[in-house]
């Protein structure tokens, strides 16, 4: 069964040596001729005052929560979807109707923060 | 040694040496990212399990939500970078004495005790489909409770952080 | 086969279900109908009374699991339900009383939703007989806690609380869930049935075991307050809004023992099968070899005395009542060491008991601080001369909590002191009265400030409203008349004591 990931551990092994080779392709054979101005954060542009890190908006958290709520929703609904069609033809309303009742219980959280504005940007 | 235990020991390296930088790490950003590679390095060491769903769900839940949540909620704080994480009391030798005695104790169980093990199964190709029946039958519940958990953690998490 | 079993499980499920159907509606009348305020008080209300109707149904049932072996309906369950309820009630009560909420820009939105969610938590931690499961209610009661110890946005001392609640209540948990996943890879599975079937057929590793117990007593240790998992308590409660302050004491701290007793005694018991001695008690018994009940002893002992000792330090009435919570705690623990159903059944009725004292001890406290607007003990000089019925109420919670005679206090106590000295158990027993004497001196102290102390400047008279003078008597006639007829409540503490899987 192991079997079936080996093309996902050469792809992971193709990214990470990609990502290495680049990084040393261009510091190997690009030419390198600094000088101050080249050598600015931004060339003939304005420069740069202060740390560039910033306090994030509290936004951004919102948004990552909506988007885990939705995760772990999607995760639950694939196996179900997969094990569906074990459950026809019997009980198939039951498979049917339990999954509903998870998607509603998540709607509500949805609808919640939509009213509550957590998706609106001011 | 064969390909598979190579496997396992590089996932198991990196999972234990990223969290030893999630942990010694004095920039709390970096902390954040290290962690990114302790929960790849458990999801590799769920598939060498045949855990297929559990590391599936290892990727999508916590590396592509969870450290996002994380990485956020580093961001919110005032101070990001050289945070002096300062104890009045740093205890090191009783706090090493502890930690020893605590690891020994565990190791010392984890090779003495008789672990059930289960029979060896012919494993399908996926577990998912076991997993599907078995969430709307046997663990039905435990499901539906799921979803008001994840309702009341979301409410309770919106409401905390909304400003007014 | 499905089918029946989930439609079966479903009639014995209305109380739950109720429940998580006020959530929902909560939620929904939050978001679309915002003016009238109460509204959703009202609807927990009206859910709270549905699920205690549907409670009520369930009285004569037999004992059973349903769901798949995932919850239990049982008498023990049972219990535990009517007292949630009643618990959650009165805190719906308190709130709509509380000048603490109703000045401080209180938003209801999603207050009484949690409340809800931690009381049906309550109920499949009461219930559940699947790690699992355990572990979900547990959580799903925690959370809703967790929110609630910070309702109070603005107020830093209320963050705070939410903050050192978080970070205890997730070190706790996470060490539960260490200590599950343990008791999983010794005994191959979840359920409390087969891992008690397990143990009592083969042969495991002690020290494993022990390991495991340990750190499942740091999630119910947590959530019980018992020491060493009680430093939130005190930074908690006092931060907190005092309804759920109260809330906390009661409602978690209860659901927190149900699932303590259950897990413990159908996991690691011997078979299944208490033996019958010939006093006709029966002892249940436990894993030979695996002493905890030694361990539960050592912590019973550690939490009452340690509540008790530094309540006596303690200046500000909610950090005295967190203190004596955790001593509260303490003597129920004790009768848990005597592994038996007269144990079992003096815990029951400690706690119906200490539902009404500690419920009408935190309601008095709101008073005080609705009208005399401080926490402050000492500030509470001659408070008993211009607020006679309060003060009295006051008196009587406390007499009542330190266990004098004549009232419920002294009833619960009683019971849990004599199980012990039944069982052979006569220096814990000392122990715990060495202690009842210790925490007599707090108690009275408040006394004392209220009564035998002239009220200096304003010397006025302070009347409350008729609601909130009935609520008060409603706490403190029951303290009272459980003291004298104690009959029913004992009889219903023994009855449940049936817990599914034993006897």
């Amino acid at each position: 069964m192991l079997n079936n990931y080996i093309p996902i551990l050469i792809l992971m092994l193709f990214a990470i040596a990609f990502a290495i080779v680049c990084v040393f392709l261009s510091k190997f054979i690009g030419p390198k001729n600094p000088n101050p101005v080249k050598l600015s954060t931004y060339e003939s542009g304005m420069e740069p005052v202060g740390t560039a890190r910033q306090r994030f908006s509290v936004k951004y958290y919102m948004a990552a929560m909506l988007f885990i709520l939705f995760d772990i929703e999607i995760v639950f609904l694939y196996p179900w979807a997969v094990a569906y069609r074990k459950f026809i033809p019997n009980t198939v309303y039951y498979a049917l109707i339990e999954m509903s009742v998870f998607i509603a219980i998540l709607l509500v959280g949805y609808i919640y923060m939509i009213r509550k504005g957590a998706l609106n940007w001011d | 040694m064969n390909y598979y235990e190579i496997i396992f020991y590089v996932f198991a390296v990196l999972t234990v040496v990223s969290a030893g930088v999630v942990v010694f790490s004095r920039n709390i950003i970096y902390s954040a990212f290290a962690l990114l590679f302790t929960f790849t390095g458990v999801a590799g060491i769920y598939v060498l399990l045949n855990a297929d769903f559990i590391a599936i769900t290892q990727l999508l839940i916590y590396v592509g939500g969870i450290m996002i949540l994380l990485i956020f909620g580093v961001m919110l704080t005032t101070n990001v970078t050289n945070v002096e994480i300062t104890t009045q009391t740093l205890k090191a030798l009783p706090a090493t004495i502890v930690v020893a005695i605590v690891s020994a104790l565990l190791v010392s169980t984890m090779v003495s005790t008789k672990w059930a093990v289960k029979d060896p199964i012919s494993v399908e190709s996926t577990t998912i489909n076991q997993i599907g029946e078995l969430l709307l039958t046997k663990y039905l519940l435990p499901f539906e409770i799921a979803s008001i958990v994840l309702l009341i953690a979301m409410m309770g998490a919106a409401f905390l952080a909304r400003k007014n | 086969m499905l089918t029946q079993q989930i439609l079966d499980g479903l009639s014995k499920f209305y109380p739950e279900t109720i429940l998580s159907v006020t959530i929902l509606v909560i939620v929904f009348v939050e978001l679309f109908f915002k003016k009238k305020t109460r509204v959703s008080g009202w609807i927990a209300m009206a859910g709270l009374a549905a699920a205690m109707l549907f409670t009520f149904l369930q009285v004569n049932i037999p004992a059973q699991t349903i769901f798949f072996q995932m919850v239990a309906v049982d008498p023990f369950s049972y219990f535990f339900k009517v007292l949630l309820i009643l618990s959650g009630f009165l805190i719906v009560l308190f709130t709509f009383l509380s000048d603490e909420i109703r000045s401080s820009e209180f938003k209801t939105q999603e207050y009484y939703a949690l409340l809800i969610a931690l009381t049906l938590g309550g109920f499949l931690m009461a219930s559940s007989v699947n790690l699992l499961m355990m572990y979900l209610a547990l959580e799903l009661s925690s959370l809703s806690s967790y929110v609630l110890a910070g309702y109070f946005k603005k107020s830093n001392r209320s963050s705070e609380a939410a903050l050192k609640y978080v970070i205890y209540g997730g070190v706790s948990s996470g060490l539960m869930l260490f200590g599950i996943s343990l008791i999983y890879g010794i005994c191959g599975s979840l359920d409390m049935f087969a891992i008690s079937a397990y143990l009592s057929a083969n042969p495991v590793n002690l020290i494993t075991l022990l390991i495991a117990i340990f750190l499942m007593l740091a999630g119910f240790g947590y959530k019980i307050s018992a020491v060493p998992f009680h430093f939130w308590t005190p930074d908690v409660y006092e931060g907190s809004p005092m309804p759920v302050t109260a809330l906390l004491s009661v409602s978690s701290k209860a659901a927190g023992f149900a699932m303590l007793i259950r897990f413990f005694l159908v996991a690691f018991q011997n078979a299944g099968h208490p033996t019958i001695t010939t006093e006709g008690l029966h002892q249940y018994i436990t894993l030979p070899g695996l002493h905890w009940p030694e361990v539960i002893a050592v912590i019973a002992v550690a939490t009452m005395t340690l509540g008790n000792v530094v309540a006596i330090w303690q200046d500000n009435l909610k950090r005295l009542l967190a203190y004596s919570s955790i001593a509260q705690a303490g003597y129920m623990l004790l009768a848990f060491v005597v592994v038996s159903p007269q144990g079992i059944s003096a815990m029951l009725t400690y706690l119906a008991v200490y539902l009404f004292m500690n419920l009408g001890a935190f309601f008095a406290a709101i008073l005080i601080s609705n009208k005399y607007k401080t926490e402050n003990i000492e500030e509470m000089k001659g408070i008993g001369y211009r607020s006679p019925l309060l003060c009295v109420s006051m008196a009587v919670f406390m007499l009542s909590l330190s266990g004098i005679p004549m009232t419920a206090g002294f009833i619960g106590k009683f019971y849990i002191f004599s199980a012990l000295i039944n069982n052979g158990y006569i220096w814990l027993a000392i122990i715990g009265l060495m202690n009842s004497v210790v925490s007599l001196y707090y108690y009275i102290k408040i006394l004392k400030n209220m009564f035998l102390i002239r009220p200096q400047g304003d010397t006025g008279a302070v009347s409350f409203g008729a609601g909130y003078s009935v609520l008060l008597l409603a706490l403190a006639i029951p303290t009272i008349v459980l003291g004298i007829f104690f009959g029913p409540l004992t009889k219903f503490a023994e009855y449940s004591v049936q817990i599914f899987g034993l006897k």
